[in-house]
């Protein structure tokens, strides 16, 4: 009797860790990888409104490139996505340092700038189309303090429109940046900063040659979250520009759903898709392979 | 290479008194260790001599300057930390280099001066290498490489052998000994181990809770400390410290004990002047675990050693001695015996009281007497 009861235990306890995984690996195989199969097979279709299996090679795709939209949205997420990453990564790091310098009040600001990564995306960009719609917010306010040259009409200029969402997701992000870059700092030896004073270096040369070179693995993953936030964005579009004005802020996940959506293109939906999933692999899969690397060697 | 002075210097944090009126004073040349146990203020005293902390009150002298107000880098002094404090992106040949290249020294003497000292502490193989490549005993010489390629005038160490493995901290122990006497060099050496200080010093500085308790060279502090916490402290096993009572005997002074049966133990004081005024009066006796022996190791010609028939409660063989440990006046005492002295556990056995080695404390301030 105790036999067969040690038996189930046993049989319990080698199997519950499976068990009780195999339901989010069975919802995640089926609804992550499960999906970007079925995109990757529709954008191989004739499909338009409706999801259907004629298979015409990678004509979505030759459609896609060839498609203007489609090279605005590439446009405007190489403007986007390089000043997203360098602004973010660069404010983030200067407010770490001075948050570094032993402050007062450092409990008190920290969550302050790290707050904003709390909102949703949806939230930010409301709040800014708000804050810079020229007849409702910063310019308006400047007029009536009497500043009535003040201009800054960026959200309905086709030029310039792409560049608010730049501020709207620096300023959403930068202070997750500075997390980051904050927990990098903590991880130096103090008595380093010490050696560095007795041989001489000034602080700045302090941190140029010693502290910022050795927080490469926070740029590296910085870079990794920004970079893939900045391809998928999508949600801050909609609510800030809606994609306008026309479709100067049009991004590769607005094109994606438009065209699957309401244009009744889905066979191109799915190829942007798929283009904006290859681009995402092509930074994550280096960095994990790198971080998988770097765990074997220690 | 340069004289260094502290006056008065305190520090405290807040309301907190870390240091208390420390007054140290070393030639040129001098090796002084500054040790005692955890949070008495050492490493603070140090760091404050590197300028890395600040001085409340009090002056701080390096050849006859004040320095108190003086930039860490501009008081020209080397420090090797506990950590070795490397740093971890520059190769070995950059560590060592950086705070030269700071001061703009021009690369090719830079070069030449890496060169030396690496030819000195041997660690030219490994100038390409990255400080994460190193061994514990490697980055410590690299550390100090960091150190004397600035030709400082004073170096500072913080406890730089606790990181290293009991047998690498003997063998570099030496070497820093070595390096001391080839360079002649001023040296500031911060420890907890008491052992270290003992080698290494040419001046010891004991520090408890922020007060200095005895300046002196190592056989002063080991023969004569100055109280019950510097006799204890300094030595391994430490010192005996007897409940004991001063009485006139035979036209002299003696030390009375009591064994565990009642019996008394006389034991005559050399300069019975010092004591006339503790007749009869309770004091602690010291006296340290190599000072009492057998009979045969004892020195014959020395009147100032007694024989006492004591029992043997433990015997501990270390190879070379054996202590043999008994109880007098209440307390457990240590003594250092002859491996083969025969002392056996439970019997009496006779122990060789060498008491021109004596000292006593008074029991209330525990200051000798």
């Amino acid at each position: 009797m105790t036999h067969t009861t040690d038996d189930w235990r046993g049989w319990v306890r080698h199997h519950l860790p499976k068990l009780v995984l195999s339901p989010s690996f069975a919802v995640t195989l089926f609804f992550v990888y499960g999906f970007i199969l079925y995109t990757g097979l529709l954008s191989l279709t004739s499909s338009r409104m409706m999801p259907n299996f004629n298979l015409i090679g990678f004509e979505n795709y030759s459609k896609l490139w060839q498609t203007l939209n489609w090279q605005v949205a590439l446009n405007n997420l190489a403007i986007f996505g390089t000043l997203y990453i360098v602004i973010c990564g660069l404010l983030g790091m200067f407010l770490a340092i001075l948050l570094d310098q032993k402050i007062r009040g450092e409990g008190f600001l920290r969550p302050i700038y790290l707050y904003p990564m709390a909102l949703s995306f949806i939230v930010t960009g409301t709040a800014w189309k708000w804050f810079l719609n020229p007849g409702l917010g910063l310019e308006k306010t400047m007029h009536e303090w009497g500043w009535t040259s003040f201009k800054f009409d960026w959200l309905i200029n086709s030029d310039m429109a792409i560049y608010t969402v730049v501020i709207a997701a620096v300023w959403q992000s930068s202070g997750f940046v500075m997390a980051m870059f904050l927990a990098g700092l903590r991880g130096i030896d103090s008595e380093q900063v010490k050696a560095a004073q007795l041989d001489g270096a000034s602080a700045v040369q302090t941190y140029w040659r010693i502290i910022i070179p050795q927080l490469r693995p926070v740029f590296l993953s910085a870079f990794v979250v920004l970079a893939h936030m900045a391809i998928k964005s999508y949600d801050l579009v909609v609510a800030l520009t809606g994609g306008g004005p026309g479709n100067a802020t049009e991004v590769p996940a607005t094109f994606m759903y438009s065209y699957t959506f309401t244009r009744n293109q889905m066979g191109v939906g799915a190829a942007s898709a798929m283009i904006m999933l290859m681009t995402i692999a092509a930074i994550i899969v280096p960095y994990l392979y790198a971080e998988t690397r770097e765990q074997r060697h220690d | 290479m340069a004289s260094l002075e502290i006056r008065n210097v305190c520090k405290s944090y807040g309301s907190v008194d870390v240091l208390k009126s420390i007054n140290i004073a070393i030639n040129h040349g001098d090796f002084l260790v500054l040790v005692g146990p955890s949070g008495c203020g050492k490493s603070t005293l140090l760091s404050m001599i590197a300028g890395l902390d600040e001085i409340t009150s009090g002056e701080l002298v390096i050849d006859g300057e004040v320095v108190n107000d003086k930039h860490p880098s501009q008081r020209d002094i080397a420090m090797v930390f506990q950590s070795y404090a490397l740093y971890p992106n520059m190769s070995v040949e950059k560590n060592i280099a950086f705070g030269l290249e700071m001061r703009g020294v021009p690369k090719a003497e830079r070069d030449k001066k890496v060169e030396s000292v690496s030819q000195m502490l041997q660690i030219g193989p490994l100038l390409k290498r990255k400080p994460a490549q190193l061994s514990g005993g490697q980055r410590q010489r690299v550390a100090m490489g960091r150190a004397l390629v600035r030709e400082p005038k004073i170096f500072l160490f913080d406890e730089p052998l606790s990181n290293l493995d009991a047998k690498l901290r003997v063998d570099m122990r030496t070497e820093i000994k070595k390096l001391h006497q080839r360079l002649g060099a001023t040296i500031v050496y911060v420890t907890h181990d008491q052992i270290e200080a003992m080698t290494l010093a040419t001046r010891i500085a004991i520090m408890k809770a922020g007060i200095l308790q005895q300046l002196g060279t190592p056989q002063e502090v080991y023969d004569t400390p100055n109280n019950v916490f510097v006799a204890s402290f300094m030595g391994s096993p430490s010192m005996n410290l007897i409940p004991a009572t001063v009485v006139a005997h035979q036209n002299s002074v003696a030390a009375r004990l009591t064994s565990p049966q009642g019996n008394e133990l006389i034991l005559p004081l050399p300069q019975p002047e010092r004591y006339q005024t503790w007749i009869d009066k309770p004091v602690i006796l010291g006296i340290r675990p190599e000072a009492i022996t057998d009979m045969s190791s004892a020195e014959p010609n020395n009147p100032w050693v007694f024989p006492a028939d004591c029992q043997v409660d433990v015997t501990e063989p270390t190879g070379a001695d054996v202590y043999v440990l008994t109880t007098l006046g209440g307390k457990e005492i240590v003594a250092r015996m002859r491996s083969n002295c025969g002392a056996v556990v439970g019997q009496k056995t006779p122990f060789a009281f060498n008491m021109a080695k004596a000292v006593l404390f008074d029991p209330q301030t525990e200051n000798r007497i």
